[in-house]
């Protein structure tokens, strides 16, 4: 046995990021670990990485009680690691970053050494070219040269797909089976049930930090492991007065960001709708998002329409105004919130372009003031004082604050990127009741969101990004679990338009 | 182990506790580079430090600070501007120049004239001068996406090279001067002294005085100056509260354009009185402004003190010079270390440092 973690238990305050997590990795056996963000998957790894110290549990190497220190400690113990992320210097040539993790070894032999690796998985690898000119599979396989120099019996390579082309992701996959071959054991941490049913021999389901279930995923079926991915069922609409949906408001038609990052394929939204979108982290929410509030405006005009006018070349200030919408982007110091200026400042960040906030040469400070303190008041925002910096605020009350600047505007459409991320129950129940109070009001709303639970508890119809395209929204009764897990994994499902 | 963390919340006294240390500090090296270097360094350092007062004309001696220091305030403000908008303009000492250039061409567009009411359009002529001079790097960087570290430094070098032709070519005086020059404003279009003797206090000063508080309001109180504020440590959230990055750039390019220029044009009137190749022309005011704003961390009342200082301490040194045969050098010296020492001590403002024991550290473990 390489690797053996028993009842791993990991908390932070107010979450249990690995809940007596266990699992075993033998030589030879590519183990897949499965789980949607926040799983605690990032956790376990940092643990094996030496970064973390578990709070209880054993993890025992070779057979071998240990207790890893320190990055380099884990390294010792022959685990090595290849992040998601790159950790090289783009001017430097490929040998030279290498040669930056072994300084032990002679340069000449680190050639020799580092060439004959390639040549065993059968990488193309130039090791004098600068990184800088180098693709993300290039890339990566210096980080996976380099790591292996360090002779790993353990090798956990962390979405390892994400940045790679089909074609690369196969030859990736070629070396991993070699590498397995050759008495390695292999950690391969994705979402993608596509590619962990292709490669992996075992597989490890994590939800919301427990281990829910082990499979072959040769001999088990995406659905099942989407399923277990999800929790066992979807989760209960909770919204006690049902809501009545009016005329179309929004209507999208093939829009694309101008940068070309974000791509809408059909949508609507009625009033007193709420429309979610499902999707796994670093999918293109944000360009999404900015393709709604018009922070990259749509190429063509005509693709945006609200109540029949063609709005996708309005600025974020011309959709707040001339068609009352407002937005919450997800990051909120430094996107929805600027950390160094007061609460009282910040209030007036997204009304700039209403008159009674401020004119051309003057702001009415006695209207912002007055602003602020209404938002404190109705939303429940713990403060100690309004002239204090937004960012002394904890993440719960600032979401608050910046929830309710756009809500006090009673908006017509409110698009909203992350709505509850990193907030305590209270002020997450809090956000999501102002949201519904909004649609029953008859005004719509657009929720972006990682949480399904949230989604289900909200929204009238719900649609799922992939790789920064939307695909189509259906009633929210007419999604099945697999067929979310399937999408959100992006495999279209059945019957998608 | 040295420990930096980042501080929950910036207080008033995190503040003027930072520019306590930068002074100490400033004050500390300077001093020891005085002993160093200075053949009398006591009598140099109590000459340097009470000047006003060591036999010259008080007034000459206090005139020649405040005049230095309104070029250095108004021109360190503009600046600031830009460089709260993360906009990085290095050249005012070229919009000066071209300010200067362009007060004088004034003149001789309006036909020489000798009455007064040329003064206002002189000055006009010498904002709007900067203000072209500075819209060629705003150009270019919305336009090309061009570094405009780049293209407003190499500006000024042209603009030097526009002083040198314009005294040796089209303005040259009739009556041959060295270095060349053109020929000297009547004393009528002048900004006359408003004290007799004290040819440094002329009548630019309260207009400088003036534009520094009218910028200062501006930055402190209006719309213009809260997109400042946003744009400054957030970007992201500038363009989210619809701000173009585009419009901020033309914006504090021209404003601050327009006040070198202004200034350039009070230095003709006011100080010199012609146009002359750069190295009797340009004293070096747009370099020292780019200092004058990080001393006052880009804050209006921050500037106005860092001007004064840097004025006093250049009054300070060209009078040990004159006097006591030092080198003046000690100058830039000083600047040069209340920058260095002012932008250390801003560690201090935004980070705590703390010494932790290493033990501490590897103690981690369950």
């Amino acid at each position: 046995m390489l690797l053996n973690l028993n009842t791993i238990t990991k908390k932070y305050p107010g979450v249990v990021a690995n809940d007596s997590v266990s699992l075993q990795l033998e030589a030879g056996q590519i183990l897949a670990l499965l789980g949607e963000n926040g799983a605690g998957k990032s956790t376990l790894m940092k643990i094996l990485a030496g970064l973390v110290q578990p709070d209880d549990g054993q993890i025992r190497v070779q057979g071998e009680t240990v207790t890893i220190r320190s990055p380099s400690h884990s390294r010792q113990l022959g685990i090595g690691m290849v992040q998601q992320h790159f950790a090289l210097f783009d001017g430097l040539s490929a040998i030279d970053n290498i040669a930056l993790g072994l300084p032990q070894l002679p340069r000449a032999e680190l050639r020799t050494r580092a060439t004959q690796l390639a040549h065993t998985y059968g990488f193309k690898l130039d090791l004098d070219e600068a990184v800088f000119a180098l693709s993300a599979g290039e890339k990566q396989r210096i980080e996976i040269v380099r790591t292996l120099l360090g002779e790993p019996k353990i090798l956990i390579l962390d979405e390892p797909t994400s940045v790679l082309t089909p074609q690369e992701a196969d030859q990736l996959f070629e070396a991993i089976r070699r590498m397995a071959e050759k008495g390695h054991g292999i950690i391969f941490i994705s979402h993608k049930l596509d590619e962990v049913a292709r490669l992996c021999d075992s597989a490890v389901i994590l939800r919301r930090g427990r281990v829910v279930g082990t499979c072959d995923p040769r001999e088990t079926s995406n659905a099942d492991m989407a399923a277990m991915m999800l929790g066992s069922r979807l989760p209960e609409r909770i919204d006690a007065e049902p809501r009545t949906l009016g005329q179309t408001q929004l209507s999208i038609q093939n829009a694309r960001s101008v940068q070309g990052d974000a791509a809408i394929s059909t949508l609507s939204v009625r009033a007193g709708e709420i429309l979610g979108i499902a999707g796994v982290a670093g999918n293109g929410q944000d360009a999404v998002f900015a393709l709604l509030s018009g922070e990259s405006p749509a190429s063509d005009p005509e693709s945006l329409r609200w109540q029949e006018a063609a709005v996708g070349g309005f600025d974020p200030n011309r959709r707040r105004t001339a068609l009352g919408w407002a937005f919450v982007p997800e990051e909120r110091l430094g996107h929805g919130a600027v950390p160094h200026l007061s609460l009282t400042e910040n209030a007036l960040l997204t009304n700039l372009a209403d008159p009674t906030f401020a004119s051309q040469h003057w702001i009415h400070w006695g209207q912002v003031t007055h602003t602020a303190e209404t938002i404190a008041a109705d939303f429940d925002v713990r403060h100690s004082g309004l002239h204090r910096q937004a960012r002394s605020l904890s993440g719960g009350n600032l979401q608050k604050f910046v929830v309710g600047r756009e809500l006090l505007k009673h908006p017509n459409l409110l698009v909203i990127n992350q709505p509850t991320w990193g907030v305590d129950m209270g002020a997450a129940r809090r956000i999501r009741g102002a949201i519904q109070d909004l649609a029953r009001a008859g005004g719509a709303a657009i929720v972006i969101s990682q949480d399904l639970d949230e989604l289900f508890e909200l929204c009238d119809t719900l649609c799922v990004i992939n790789q920064g395209t939307l695909q189509p929204p259906r009633p929210i009764g007419d999604w099945t679990l697999v067929e979310l897990g399937l999408a959100m994994g992006g495999q279209l499902h059945e019957g998608a338009a | 182990m040295i420990q930096i963390t980042r501080r929950a919340d910036v207080t008033a006294v995190h503040s003027l506790l930072s520019v306590a240390i930068a002074a100490v500090l400033t004050i500390v090296i300077s001093t020891g580079v005085l002993f160093l270097t200075a053949k009398a360094p006591v009598d140099a350092l109590s000459q340097l430090l009470t000047y006003p007062y060591q036999g010259g004309t008080i007034m000459v001696q206090w005139s020649k600070a405040l005049n230095m220091a309104a070029y250095l305030g108004v021109m360190g403000l503009g600046l600031s501007i830009c460089y709260r908008a993360n906009v990085w303009n290095i050249g005012a000492e070229g919009q000066f120049a071209m300010g200067g250039i362009g007060a004088f061409g004034t003149w001789l567009l309006l036909g020489s004239p000798t009455a007064a009411w040329a003064i206002p359009c002189l000055l006009i002529g010498g904002a709007l001068a900067g203000l072209l001079w500075a819209s060629i790097p705003a150009l270019l960087k919305t336009r090309a996406n061009t570094n405009e570290l780049l293209t407003s430094l190499m500006l000024v070098y042209v603009a030097a090279q526009t002083l040198f032709f314009v005294s040796n070519g089209p303005w040259q005086a009739p009556v041959r001067y060295s270095p060349p020059q053109t020929i000297v404003l009547p004393e009528t279009v002048q900004l006359n002294a408003m004290l007799t003797g004290v040819p440094t206090f002329h009548a630019g000063l309260p207009i400088a005085l003036g534009l520094f508080v009218v910028i200062a309001l501006l930055v402190l109180y209006t719309p213009f100056g809260y997109r400042l504020k946003v744009t400054e440590t957030t970007p992201r959230a500038a363009r989210f509260a619809g701000y173009s990055p585009a419009a901020t750039v033309w914006a504090v390019f021209l404003l601050s354009g327009a006040l070198s220029g202004v200034m350039g044009a009070i230095y003709l009137l006011g100080d010199i009185g012609y146009v002359t190749e750069e190295s009797n022309f340009l004293r070096g005011f747009g370099f020292s402004a780019i200092v004058v704003a990080f001393l006052g961390r880009l804050h209006p009342v921050g500037i106005l003190f860092a001007a004064l200082l840097l004025g006093y301490v250049a009054g300070g040194a060209s009078w040990i010079q004159a006097n006591l045969r030092e080198d003046d050098s000690i100058a830039g010296f000083i600047e040069v270390i209340a920058l260095m020492s002012t932008l250390a001590s801003a560690l201090f403002l935004q980070y705590r440092v703390t010494w932790r024991g290493i033990i501490a550290q590897t103690q981690e473990s369950p």
